[in-house]
């Protein structure tokens, strides 16, 4: 898993599709879910960032979570959470600093994002490359304070 | 690995593997009310038995709970022989007798033809089915906060002393995890009541709504090292502070390429 989201904000124009393929992606029973992915404005007025799980080494939703439901896919490299095991104590949502586990009332769900088993929707649909999951060397690039 | 055939089909399973998990891979529905993937199996419904037997045992059967029985070579397992479905549909009787309004027990005593109990219902009838799902998930998450008391009709599941229990931290999972929705709580504004129990719920500093209460976050990070403040911004505000980060850099980058 040497794949990563990049996400360049100053690309994105808020058609929220990716919003859109994230939810068709997690459909259930016919129903779509509610998407893993946010558009938001971050406090800028012409700016769009889209905002999802960081897939933490140290992930504060796994260390939360009293019935181990949530652990690393070896092969997606995503923090999976295994709906089973889940006993919707919110502890992850509450955990988790980026926001990035939260409820599904339609579904009656905790989800978080999976990055669709290794081939994440959101980024495929994006039309201006804003989002892309793509193999990178990471470059740690760190602004002047 | 072992292999073992399951209604006359031949799988293969790790060895240790629980009876239930390999059946409801292959797609085979089997009731089995008291198994929660959160916990260890218990085997106390019983409606997960299935008949084993193996070529060596000449002829002899034996009637094992699915989900407490290990997959073992050469095993032959049948989850619907009439044997099986004779001894669930008479175990369903008695659900009958004691849940006789709920749901989850009324579809499946359908599902074997049965509408009403041949036994006498139980005076006070409810739909705890005594699955103890409520009390293992509670045990395993550290709390131990409820346990099943008394035996026979009066057995319920319940507080010490059936006073408001002091371990409880108010997480609901025991009332999420319980499969007839017979633990009952109530959310009111930043109030949680449970178990006779009254619990305060953190609340979001920048939207003013509750995330979960005080005691459940002073346990995770005590046990879990979880900074506190984590729970006193929800998951919408931790969001828009994530956006507000990438939003700064991005324009601190297109500024650096551009000078
Ligand atoms: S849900 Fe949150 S804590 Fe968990 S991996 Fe994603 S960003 Fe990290
Ligand atoms: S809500 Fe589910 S996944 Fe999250 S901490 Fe609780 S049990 Fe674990
Ligand atoms: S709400 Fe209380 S009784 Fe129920 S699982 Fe949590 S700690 Fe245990
Ligand atoms: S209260 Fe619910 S979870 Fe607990 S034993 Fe009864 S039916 Fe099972
Ligand atoms: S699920 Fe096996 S005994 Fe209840």
């Amino acid at each position: 898993m040497n794949s990563r989201f990049v996400v360049k904000p100053e690309l994105c124009i808020g058609c929220r599709t990716c919003e859109l393929a994230c939810s068709f992606a997690h459909a259930k029973n016919g129903r779509p879910g509610r998407s893993r992915i946010f558009v938001l404005g971050g406090g800028f007025k012409d700016l769009f960032v889209p905002v999802t799980c960081l897939q933490c080494e140290e992930a504060a939703c796994a260390k939360s979570c009293l019935v181990n439901a949530i652990t690393r896919n070896p092969e997606t490299g995503a923090m999976d959470l295994d709906h089973d095991k889940c006993v919707r104590c919110m502890a992850c949502i509450a955990a988790c600093p980026f926001g990035c586990s939260l409820f599904d009332e339609q579904q009656e769900l905790v989800i978080k994002c999976d990055l669709c088993g290794g081939d994440p929707a959101c980024a495929k649909f994006c039309p201006t490359k804003a989002l892309e999951y793509k193999p990178v060397t990471v470059r740690a690039l760190r602004p002047a304070i | 690995m072992v292999s073992l055939t399951i209604n006359g089909k031949v799988v293969r399973a790790e060895e240790g593997e629980y009876l239930l998990a390999v059946i409801r891979r292959m797609g085979i529905d089997v009731p089995a009310l008291c198994d929660h993937a959160a916990v260890e199996p218990y085997g106390g419904c019983r409606l997960c038995m299935v008949e084993i037997t193996k070529e060596s045992w000449d002829g002899w059967k034996n009637y094992v709970t699915a989900c407490l029985y290990p997959a073992e070579q050469d095993l032959i397992v049948n989850t619907h022989s009439e044997k099986v479905i004779e001894l669930r549909t008479s175990l369903l009787d008695l659900f009958l007798a004691r849940n006789p309004e709920t749901p989850l027990i009324q579809k499946l005593a359908a599902d074997h033809g049965l509408t009403k109990t041949s036994f006498e219902v139980v005076p006070e009838p409810n739909d705890c089915i005594l699955c103890g799902i409520c009390t293992r998930v509670c045990d395993e998450m550290g709390f131990a906060a409820i346990s099943m008391v008394n035996r026979g009709h009066g057995r319920e599941v319940a507080p010490p002393l059936n006073e408001a229990p002091p371990d409880c931290v108010g997480c609901l999972a025991c009332a999420q995890a319980c499969p007839t929705n017979y633990i009952k709580f109530e959310d009111i504004g930043t109030t949680r009541k449970i178990w006779g129990r009254e619990f305060e719920l953190l609340t979001c500093e920048k939207t003013g709504r509750p995330t979960i209460t005080r005691e459940f976050a002073a346990f995770l990070s005590k046990h879990r090292d979880i900074p506190e403040e984590y729970f006193k911004v929800n998951d919408e505000a931790h969001r828009d502070e994530l956006a507000s980060t990438m939003g700064r850099i991005t324009r601190w980058s297109v500024q650096e390429e551009t000078k």
